[in-house]
């Protein structure tokens, strides 16, 4: 008797649990990011929410240092992790570890390709792994070299082009009188500390690697050596005034003591911010010195999780989520962009009239588009955000002249060329 | 029957148990890490024997960290113990605000290490720090003092937060060895001798020598596991000029993902820190606690 009052209980439970769509169908994303803007994901969040009935999202966030360690170790423990924002220096380990899954693994067929025509070239080059794209983009820029133009017409000194240029442009302003007139970055722990020095190589047309990704950039005649001797040689000179975060930068530089200074775009939005800083609409980008002019481009991405591939239910709302934070017609992308200054990889938003009027308070619209268009990707490897750890602290030595510029880049090669080695041994 | 004098060991599993699951498991899984290559992103974990201490004691960073770890040990330990004994014995005696004044000395040590590191960036920092501007508003300097990012200021000026973060510690210790001074002592102390400093060195110091010693092995150990304060005034550098030991633990583990040589920096630190509480307390006289 008792048997048969479980069982129609059962029955019952089931049939409601049929009948009501809501229920039976329900999916809880789980949806992991740093905590850069909080508020603004999280309204996006409910938006995605509202237009989609039956997908729920739950955000989980980190602050950007810890960020990296935390989702390998989410990777590692099992915790259920859907989405992410992903990082072209993590994507090749991330993907290796079969953690991340292909936005091919998911998509309809068709969407992918027709969404990769509109994302700019070093942003698709960072999402791709081994020829398969993993991601679409949430944040793309570049890094950029950052002047003050009423200092520089002050005193009658053009716009640098070369490295050379902003050595000579630097010693007439300190002759002058300023102290330092470059305000630089220099935190060894922060990725962007090798990927600004990059971004510099870039500008002379470095090529730090070769086609087989063996170390180039131990040779002397290589971009990122000279340039990491322009960089001995500013710090010996006593040109350059270092700075722990770029939000010091953006306050230093607003102190008029400093001209010159190599950053994101994000942060030149935040100087020229007339709401809260008092030299606001003085900086200006000019296109990074040296002889190519080309900068570095990265992309932040969002990325599903190859657990969540492997769930069809879950795969499909997870394909809808992101192609709503991403995909056409790029809403989010442009909310970013228009709110927060941040740098888009979707190209069509150059065109838009919003996006043009909000950036054009800040930025030169067509030198940023030409900078755009010949940024290059960086190289991102398996090993290489360790080695970018391990390497940073010899870049840092090298600046301040605790280690000869010789010394720090052979012993870099070797450690790249030894990780290269060790991944592909295992 | 059951009496602890007949069966002690099982009276005291209750206790010994969680502290056993909660030490010797970590500790053990801890050097089993530093055997194993443990790279985060692969699932496979061979054993590699001793390859991992080698490659610590062999890489380029050690003798930096060790150097810096055993610098940073000497000047702080001494100094927190000096400048909290000196403290203490200026906030023993009774004044106007003398209440106020114990509340504000005892501040730092609420203070979470992230804090405390903020703090002092904004102090140290070369543009809008405290001290630069206080140094110029002296005419004392013209330019700006890079404190943190010179490799030779930038030690110094973590070890002045390091200790500036551990004094209020000695102060409360030093404070309560003073006030269990036998108060007639003092006075009598105070009657025969006359100068302060001869009534310290021969009255005072040998009643709170033992908890000056006690101190100094724990601001010891302190100094040379510190960590938090490295890592976000500095994050070791630069270059390698403020990277310790104990940095270098986080940094193999969750910068490079290697947990196995990171736990072989760990072992390195423990056993270090083993020949140093030994060192300092072979160095101490035998009848150094009696009758306390």
């Amino acid at each position: 008797m008792k048997l048969c009052k479980l069982l129609t209980a059962a029955v019952l439970v089931s049939g409601a649990f049929l009948t009501n769509p809501t229920m039976a169908e329900d999916i809880t994303l789980e949806f992991a990011v740093w905590n850069y803007s909080l508020e603004t994901i999280q309204d996006n969040v409910k938006k995605f929410e509202a237009a989609n009935p039956g997908i729920k999202v739950k955000v989980t966030d980190y602050t950007w240092p810890d960020y990296q360690d935390s989702l390998v170790l989410r990777f590692r423990g099992g915790t259920p992790t859907d989405v992410i924002y992903g990082g072209q220096d993590w994507l090749p380990a991330w993907a290796a570890g079969g953690f991340v899954a292909p936005l091919d693994d998911i998509a309809p067929a068709g969407a992918v390709d027709d969404l990769k025509k509109d994302i700019a070239g070093f942003a698709l080059s960072d999402m791709t792994y081994k020829g398969k794209l993993y991601g679409l983009p949430y944040y793309a820029d570049t890094i950029s070299f950052i002047y003050n133009k009423k200092i520089l017409e002050d005193k009658g000194i053009a716009v640098p082009k070369t490295w050379e240029e902003v050595t000579a442009a630097a010693e007439e302003l300190k002759a002058g009188g300023m102290e330092h007139p470059i305000s630089y970055e220099y935190n060894q722990e922060l990725p962007n500390f090798f990927d600004a020095f990059v971004a510099q190589a870039y500008g002379r047309g470095a090529q730090l690697f070769d086609a087989e990704q063996k170390a180039a950039f131990d040779n002397p005649e290589n971009g990122a050596y000279k340039q990491l001797q322009w960089l001995a040689d500013a710090f010996s000179k006593g040109l350059v005034q270092p700075e722990t975060h770029e939000s010091k930068i953006i306050l230093a530089m607003n102190t008029g003591q400093h001209a010159f200074t190599v950053v994101f775009n994000y942060v030149l939005a935040a100087m020229n911010n007339a709401a809260d800083q008092p030299l606001a609409g003085q900086f200006a980008l000019a296109p990074m010195p040296g002889e190519a002019h080309t900068t570095l481009g990265f992309s932040k991405f969002y990325a599903v999780t190859a657990k969540t591939a492997a769930d069809p239910a879950r795969a499909e709302a997870a394909w809808k989520f992101i192609n709503f934070m991403a995909g056409k017609p790029y809403t989010v992308a442009k909310r970013w962009a228009a709110e927060k200054g941040l740098g888009f990889g979707q190209l069509p938003l150059f065109e838009d009239q919003s996006v043009i009027e909000a950036w054009g308070k800040w930025i030169d619209m067509p030198t940023l588009k030409q900078q755009v268009a010949t940024a290059r990707a960086g190289t991102w490897t398996e090993w290489g955000s360790q080695w970018s750890a391990y390497f940073r602290p010899l870049l840092a030595k090298a600046m301040v002249g605790e280690a000869p510029v010789e010394q720090v880049m052979k012993d870099g090669a070797e450690r790249w060329n030894q990780m290269r080695e060790q991944f592909a041994s295992r | 029957m059951w009496t602890t004098q007949r069966f002690p060991a099982i009276w005291l599993l209750p206790a010994l148990l969680p502290v056993a699951l909660m030490t010797i498991y970590p500790i053990a899984y801890a050097l089993w890490t530093s055997m194993h290559s443990v790279l985060l992103l692969f699932p496979d974990t061979p054993f590699t024997g001793i390859d991992n201490y080698v490659r610590v004691v062999k890489s380029g960073y050690f003798l930096d960290a060790l150097y810096n770890s055993l610098l940073f040990t000497a000047i702080a330990a001494p100094l927190v113990v000096v400048l909290g004994t000196l403290t203490a014995l200026f906030l023993q005696r009774r004044f106007l605000g003398s209440k106020i004044v114990r509340s504000i000395v005892l501040l730092p040590w609420v203070l979470p290490g992230a804090i405390s590191a903020v703090l002092w960036i904004w102090v140290f920092h070369p543009s809008f720090g405290v001290l630069n501007g206080t140094l110029r508003a002296l005419g004392a300097i013209d330019g700006s003092i890079p404190w943190l990012t010179s490799p030779k200021l930038a030690l110094i000026s973590v070890v002045v937060a390091h200790v500036w973060t551990q004094i209020p510690f000695a102060v409360v210790l030093i404070m309560a060895a003073l006030s269990a001074i036998n108060s007639e002592t003092l006075e009598a102390a105070a009657i025969d001798c006359r100068s302060p400093a001869r009534r310290f060195r021969h009255v005072i110091l040998p009643e709170i020598k033992p908890m000056i010693v006690v101190l100094l092995i724990y601001n010891a150990l302190a100094a040379f596991t510190t960590y938090d304060l490295v890592y976000a005034m500095t994050g070791g550098g630069p270059g390698t000029a403020t990277t310790l030991l104990s940095f270098q633990i986080w940094k193999e583990s969750f910068s490079m993902y290697d947990f196995g040589t990171g736990s072989a920096v760990a072992f390195i630190v423990v056993a270090i820190s083993a020949v140093m509480i030994l060192a300092i307390t072979r160095a101490l006289p035998s009848d150094l606690f009696e009758g306390d």
